[in-house]
């Protein structure tokens, strides 16, 4: 399977290349354009996997219920996939490790990549961005999106990223929630909202905006509802 | 009556803004609210055009018309939607059909007939309404995001929400994604598949899961 | 102190490298990411009184961020903004800048924030009626929903309202309809802005108004 990227950073598409047979899993509603040879199932999650528990747990981490999975027919074919608001995406090959991935970064991934719901208990419900994460292992690519543009940190001992600017990390960093700043005075007040402090050493990767700052902004002249 | 104008697109592929110099008498049609900026020497009027089809396509029914007065004037011009700007000129014996709200200006040669969908149109939710453009002249059309080109060269599917524009020689038949069970969970709709040769202009991005995205952030009614 | 701008035009950011000790002050919400040596002090934007005018009139927050380099190294600060689109870093010496309320991003100490009076006409126009004027000797950061151009303008020039960013403290600033009174308000134009004077102004190529109007006719 082949991923290229257009289109980025701001409107980024991904045009998948898919080898006679192959399977493509994509987040339901991020199908652009396809060409007519792939045949397309719906499921829960795996293809012909029974999972409902699974598809629940996704629905509650704020990935859609549902699953396509696209099989490429004897000619090999192409999907185009996209995302709900602009920014860019970036393809990552899995070996055995895995990513924690912000809910709603999920875009796609090659048929034999894992992806669970990985509830992190009392920890999320201060992030305030009603951020769940995935978590995504095995082996295989996985393509992921953000809301802006996307760069990375190599973090070898501390870093701070404000909550709704993670897309994704390695697990093997140990992170905590916490407010900015030296006081909760501060930090209510200067605005900055919950920031996590990553330590240990593993990628980061960010996005450059925030979607609930964009959405507050567009607040004032949006029709009531 | 003039059909081609100077012009140039800047701030592409996201924030793309159109420049066109208009020569002293000449006409300009802009789509109502796209003016951006202009040279004090533009004079506009507003004309009901494209009849009453444009009433139901969520699109506004006005198009604007700017003439220069006394010397060449420049307009800036911005459509609502984040993304980029793609220049066509017809060349009189071709038709183009314009997803609705993606109109952005053309010559005053260029016809352009809001064409009713029909009941297929109501399922997608991206409404899918065209325009139909004829006549020869300059044309500029936006996208809602990238766009990208296809050449279609027997038959291809795009889902409905991520049309663009395609050319007049194509056939396209509105079909749902996959079986019942896709329709409601696959999150895809209704998909459009075009078959013959021609070409398809397609954006990445889709107007209804961002009306979904944005709901949360109205502000409530007061009662 | 060095500034970049990176992710032009849709996605802009900044890459702020603090030196050991050095300070840059940000509108609240600013910071997407930092390293770990930086600390924030929250402060009042120019003192209370003008800060709450400015969170009513101008759209900027009551409080600023101080970030200070409190580490022996360089230190990097990541800055964004809340709409996507394109940013500038504007040099100004012993000079002043007029700014739409909500582009404002960041400043070197030596800028001090004010508001300045813009005029019944611009609260009729929508706009509110104070705009930001950024003073003083050092970098300002601002941004905007789009790309950002800059216009020359000698004599007079017609500005959707949405769609002006910035402009020079000394150029006039009229509220006029934007064609005859049928045309202006079904034509979708509305009230527009005359700049007049000899000056450069900035404008954005989208507007947040002009999105979420072709948000709500689908709501």
């Amino acid at each position: 399977m082949e991923v290229k990227i257009e289109k980025g950073p701001g409107a980024a598409a991904a045009k998948v290349t898919l080898q006679a047979g192959e399977v493509l899993t994509a987040e339901s509603g991020a199908m652009i354009a396809m060409s007519d040879d792939l045949s397309v199932e719906t499921t829960t999650h795996k293809k012909n996997s029974r999972g409902i528990m699974k598809a629940i747990k996704r629905a509650i981490s704020g990935e859609s219920f549902f699953m396509n999975h696209f099989t490429a027919g004897p000619q090999g074919g192409t999907v185009y996939l996209g995302s709900t608001l602009p920014g860019d995406m970036f393809t990552y090959e899995l070996n055995g490790d895995k990513l924690i991935v912000q809910a709603g970064s999920y875009v796609g991934s090659a048929h034999d990549v894992n992806v669970e719901f990985n509830w992190q208990g009392f920890k999320s419900l201060f992030s305030g961005e009603s951020a769940f994460w995935l978590g995504v292992s095995g082996k295989g690519t996985v393509i992921l999106n953000s809301f802006g543009a996307i760069y990375s940190v190599e973090v070898d001992g501390d870093y701070i990223v404000d909550t709704g600017h993670i897309v994704a990390f390695q697990e093997t960093l140990n992170f905590s929630i916490g407010t900015a700043g030296s006081s909760w005075i501060n930090s209510y007040f200067g605005g900055e909202g919950l920031i996590c402090r990553f330590r240990g050493k593993g990628t980061v990767w960010c996005q450059s905006h925030n979607d609930n700052a964009f959405g507050s902004a567009l607040t004032p002249s949006l029709k009531t509802r | 009556m003039e059909n081609t104008f100077e012009h140039y697109i800047e701030g592409r592929p996201d924030f793309a803004l159109l420049t066109v110099k208009i020569p002293s008498g000449q006409t300009l049609k802009v789509e109502a609210s796209a003016m951006a900026t202009m040279d004090t020497n533009l004079k506009m009027k507003t004309k009901m055009k494209g009849g009453f089809g444009r009433l139901f396509t969520g699109e506004s029914i006005f198009i604007n018309d700017f003439t220069a007065e006394n010397g060449a004037a420049e307009i800036k011009i911005a459509p609502s939607a984040p993304g980029d700007l793609i220049h066509y000129p017809l060349n009189g014996s071709e038709t183009l059909y314009l997803q609705s709200s993606a109109f952005v200006a053309s010559a005053p040669s260029v016809t352009v007939n809001s064409k009713w969908q029909g009941f297929k149109g109501f399922f997608s939710g991206a409404g899918l309404f065209l325009a139909q453009c004829t006549g020869s002249g300059d044309l500029w059309f936006n996208s809602f995001g990238g766009v990208i080109e296809i050449d279609v060269k027997d038959s291809y599917v795009v889902d409905t929400g991520n049309i663009v524009a395609f050319t007049g020689n194509l056939s396209y038949t509105v079909t749902r994604f996959g079986g019942y069970k896709s329709l409601f969970f696959s999150g895809e709709g209704l998909v459009c598949r075009f078959q013959g040769e021609g070409k398809v202009w397609i954006q990445t991005r889709k107007i209804g899961p961002l009306t979904s995205w944005a709901h949360p952030f109205r502000p409530e009614g007061k009662n | 102190m060095e500034i970049n701008l990176t992710g032009k035009p849709a996605f802009t950011y900044v890459n702020v490298d603090l030196q050991p000790g050095e300070t840059i002050i940000a509108e609240a919400d600013a910071m997407a990411s930092m390293a770990a040596g930086i600390s924030i002090l929250a402060k009042t934007n120019g003192g209370i009184i003008a800060g709450l005018v400015k969170k009513f009139v101008g759209g900027e927050s009551f409080f600023v961020n101080h970030f200070t380099n409190n580490s022996n190294k360089v230190q990097r600060l990541v800055l964004t903004q809340p709409t996507p689109g394109d940013m500038k870093v504007m040099e100004l010496n012993d000079q002043s800048y007029c700014l739409q309320g909500g582009s404002y991003i960041a400043c070197t100490s030596g800028i001090k924030l004010g508001v300045k009076w813009a005029g019944f006409a611009s609260l009729i126009g929508g706009e509110g009626l104070f705009k930001l004027q950024a003073s003083g000797t050092g970098q300002l950061i601002f941004g905007a929903y789009g790309a950002l151009i800059e216009k020359d303008v000698d004599g007079e020039y017609i500005v959707d309202t949405s769609h002006l960013v910035g402009y020079e403290p000394h150029m006039k600033l009229k509220t006029q309809l934007s064609g005859g009174i049928f045309s202006s308000f079904f034509g979708g134009e509305g009230l527009v802005t005359r700049v007049e004077g000899k000056g450069k102004i900035i404008i954005q190529s989208r507007s947040v108004s002009g999105l979420t109007a072709w948000l709500n006719r689908y709501f």
